[in-house]
């Protein structure tokens, strides 16, 4: 299918958090708890709509354990998103944020656009980190925050739509050089890349499913 | 030795160090053991020297005057410990030298246990393995006594810089920062900087291409300065000039790998075969045969219950019905006593026990991650998730320093779920631990070091390839981590996966198999990774997106001919030989010249041997 844009996200935080679940709930609209670990990194995609135009994001959903941190951290570059995501219920996934986020802004580009995300809002009775938390760390590091669950699917088109909202005004403000791909943005194959601002090859309303990268 | 220390000085020795290999001259003392010093001459333009003397061995004085000659061409025959020594030439040790002016680079590896010095001028110059401890002291004071930027692609090879001539120092270093040329390939670089322009057609045309394609399709990608490109720039259009006539044909200096040959897979060992083979007390009468017999064809199904406790090392091989009895009793004690310890681990002693307690949370998130989609491992309170569990948590006693890693519970599920029995799995599980503990060190050397491993095999296959995948950034091959971390585990099915692994257990037909089942792989997508154009993402999605799409079979016929085609070819070198086992000689064979020496005992290679009484068999 064609597109205006081609935004590279990256999905990081601890092992465990819901990276996989959160992806397949976007890409596939469903929630599989017994989904395989994730080794190395798996991809997934899907096309939304933005201001009529049409964005494929491909999503890279890295593995969270430490061990593979030396791995996982080169697929981090050329990213225009990321989502960075910690389990409510468990504190010590909060706890590690700032490695994530120190890494992540090291291994890619600094324009990169940082969404936080609190996984796992449907066990409240479990929760040990609190919702104003999360929101106090986003403020600190110039994130934006949301509360998800990759269960019952609150807010997780959210959180992925409104990164690439994010990205699109940067790069109406002209912040991303879209001519570069290092930048994770490519222009879409019909687009001629000297003139960006062409509209987007028909303005259907609305996200649409597609697990095709 | 006290009048010695008066002519040189002795900066550092250190005894226990092995003569891994060493230039053609020193073939005697390949793998003797002896002291390795640094020495420092007071009146003599060879400064600094690393030598080495075996322990106890006397010379025979022919090979004495060869000593170095290709390093020392330069000066004189610098003055050695012997000299001060009674002018007995038949006690005088025997040494090897290296003069720091001619180190070219140096490597450090296999734990900072092994230290490889290159000249530049050979495949490697020597090599030392420390016996007793690292040589990280040792390292340091090279460091300190020698100019060296470590290379990009592997921070353990320091490349030295020379200072005494300003512009082979630039050139160098530029060489060094472009990095273009893999560790393995590097002493040709040194070659190709030193011969540029009187030896050219020595430096194959693959090397040259690497440079040129470097400095003019992407000087603007690199951050070298302008002075470096223009030097680089005005070397390779001063070759050009001088020595490009036809434009390709260098190419047929090329070396050629001999061809390509077909070993049709086998029939698995069945249990017919299987009985045939045990005498009357239930004891395997021929081991390798069994081996080369599961190597080309597996195992019946029926049969792995049985013959995957040989492969995973839980029965030997050669233990007899008794044996194996009385040794299922033990292992039985054993296993659960080592699982009594978690399991009456308290509450107190868990909060007090962290490093415990995060493997034992990892592991309960993990085990519902493993396979559920299997009819075994499917639904909620499934009891085959609870021996998966206890498993892994026993083996995090059995081996603490190891504990859990991700990739573990992959690697269990097949033979918990072909041997369905706690105990047993839990020694097989052991023993496929012992063969790839290494994948899963904390730093992921091991992983890392087998990456490098495969790039290099893959350029002696394929460097058309390689070649491109270091210009598209995947020279570091992550995009195989899955592949070799969890042997295939992801990208098979379960009865391909157990046919595969049993294969690899084999151990045949040499080390790090599994490597040439990468390449093969590899082989077969490097038309549609060339030809599509791709790049770093597509060429790991590409990979990524095999799973479910391998021809085992087909696969291992190629890797197998693949291992042929390497083991016969007339430029193998001794880092490849290394990486599979195979026999060293020493040193790169040049015509003149060819030492080779056998291995010790025969059964070093049960491949070879019984692959020819085989065949009919087989067939
Ligand atoms: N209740 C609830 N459970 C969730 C949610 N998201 C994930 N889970 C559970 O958490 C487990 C781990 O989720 P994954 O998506 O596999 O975690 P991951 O972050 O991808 O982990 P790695 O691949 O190891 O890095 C899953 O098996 C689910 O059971 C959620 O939103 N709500
Ligand atoms: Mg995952």
């Amino acid at each position: 299918m064609s597109y205006a844009y081609l935004f590279k996200y990256i999905i990081i935080g601890d092992t465990g958090v819901g990276k996989s679940c959160l992806l397949l709930q976007f890409t596939d609209k469903r929630f599989q708890p017994v989904h395989d670990l994730t080794i190395g990194v798996e991809f997934g995609a899907r096309m939304i709509t933005i201001d009529g135009k049409q964005i494929k994001l491909q999503i890279w959903d890295t593995a969270g354990q430490e061990a593979f941190r030396s791995i996982t951290r080169s697929y981090y570059r050329g990213a225009a998103g990321a989502l960075l995501v910690y389990d409510i219920t468990r504190r010590e996934t909060f706890n590690h944020l700032t490695t994530w986020l120190d890494d992540a802004r090291q291994h890619s580009n600094s324009n990169m656009v940082i969404m936080l995300i609190g996984n796992k809002s449907d066990l409240e009775s479990r929760r040990e980190v609190k919702k104003e938390e999360g929101e106090a760390f986003a403020r600190e590091h110039g994130l934006v925050f949301m509360e998800t669950s990759a269960k019952t699917a609150a807010n997780v088109e959210e959180a992925f739509i409104n990164t690439a909202k994010e990205i699109y005004e940067k790069i109406q403000e002209g912040v991303f050089d879209i001519n570069n791909e290092a930048n994770g943005i490519k222009i879409g194959p019909q687009h001629s890349p000297t003139n960006p601002s062409l509209p987007g090859a028909g303005g259907a309303g609305g996200s649409q499913g597609s697990s095709c990268c | 030795m006290g009048d010695v220390l008066m002519e040189c000085m002795e900066i550092f020795s250190q005894d226990g160090v092995q003569l891994k290999s060493a230039q053609a001259t020193y073939v005697n003392y390949l793998n003797l053991v002896g002291t390795l010093y640094i020495t420092e001459y007071a009146n003599s333009n060879c400064k600094r020297c690393l030598e080495w003397k075996p322990n106890d061995v006397t010379v025979d004085s022919d090979v004495q005057d060869q000593e170095w000659a290709v390093v020392n061409t330069v000066q004189k025959r610098s003055r050695t410990f012997s000299e001060s020594q009674p002018p007995d030439a038949s006690t005088r040790p025997k040494f090897l030298k290296v003069n720091f002016n001619d180190i070219k680079s140096f490597k450090i590896s296999n734990k900072n246990r092994q230290l490889t010095i290159f000249d530049g001028k050979s495949e490697v110059t020597c090599c030392f393995i420390f016996q007793h401890g690292d040589c990280d002291y040792l390292l340091s004071l090279m460091r300190g006594l020698l100019k060296t930027v470590s290379a990009k692609r592997d921070k353990h090879l320091y490349i030295v810089i020379h200072g005494d001539d300003p512009e082979t120092a630039q050139l160098d270093k530029s060489f060094a920062e472009l990095n273009i040329f893999q560790d393995s390939s590097h002493p040709s670089w040194w070659k190709l900087v030193k011969n540029f322009q009187e030896r050219p057609y020595e430096t194959t045309f693959e090397t040259f291409s690497r440079v040129t394609d470097f400095v003019y399709r992407s000087p603007d990608q690199r951050d070298i300065d302008d002075d470096q490109r223009e030097l680089l720039h005005r070397s390779l259009t001063e070759y050009a000039s001088t020595h490009c006539q036809g434009d390709y044909e260098v190419i047929a200096k090329v070396p050629e790998l001999p061809e390509r040959k077909d070993y049709p897979r086998g029939r698995p060992l069945s249990t017919e075969q299987w009985k045939n083979l045990q005498n009357h007390e239930g004891k395997l009468e021929d081991v390798d045969q069994i081996k080369l017999m599961i190597f080309r064809g597996g195992v019946a199904p029926n049969l792995r219950y049985e013959v995957w406790k040989y492969l995973l090392d839980y029965f030997p091989w050669d233990s007899t019905q008794v044996e194996r009895q009385k040794l299922l009793c033990e292992k039985n004690d054993e296993y659960y006593n080592m699982k009594l310890q978690w399991k009456r681990m308290t509450r107190v002693q868990e909060d007090n026990f962290s490093d415990f307690r995060e493997r034992k949370n990892l592991i309960e998130k993990d085990v519902n991650r493993t396979d559920r989609t299997l009819d075994f491992y499917a639904g909620d309170n499934n009891p085959n998730l609870q021996l998966l569990y206890d498993i892994l948590m026993t083996y995090v006693m059995y081996n603490f320093d190891l504990g859990y890693v991700q990739g573990m519970s992959d690697l269990l599920s097949p033979i918990l779920h072909l041997l369905k029995n706690e105990v047993d799995a839990f020694w097989c599980f052991v023993g496929f631990m012992n063969k790839i503990n290494s994948n899963f060190d904390i730093d992921q050397a091991g992983m890392k070091e087998q990456l490098q491993n495969l790039h290099t095999i893959l350029g002696f296959i394929e460097p058309q390839l390689v070649n491109y995948l270091d210009k598209h950034d995947s020279g570091n091959m992550f995009f195989c981590f899955r592949w070799l971390l969890v042997w295939f585990k992801r990208e098979l099915s379960f009865e391909d996966v157990m046919r595969l692994w049993e294969v690899l257990w084999s151990g045949l037909p040499c080390d790090n198999f599994h490597l040439l089942v990468c390449v093969a792989i590899l082989e077969t997508e490097k038309q549609a990774l060339m030809e599509n154009n791709y790049g770093f993402t597509e060429i790991l999605k590409h990979i990524n997106d095999l799973c479910g799409k391998l021809d085992v079979p087909a696969i291992l016929v190629k890797a197998e001919g693949i291992f042929h085609q390497i083991k016969e070819a007339e430029h193998l070198t001794d880092n490849i030989r290394v990486i599979l086992g195979l026999p060293l000689v020493g040193t790169q064979p040049s015509p003149e010249e060819v030492i080779s020496i056998s291995p010790d005992s025969p059964d070093e290679d049960p491949y070879e041997q019984v692959y020819n009484t085989m065949q009919h068999i087989i067939t």
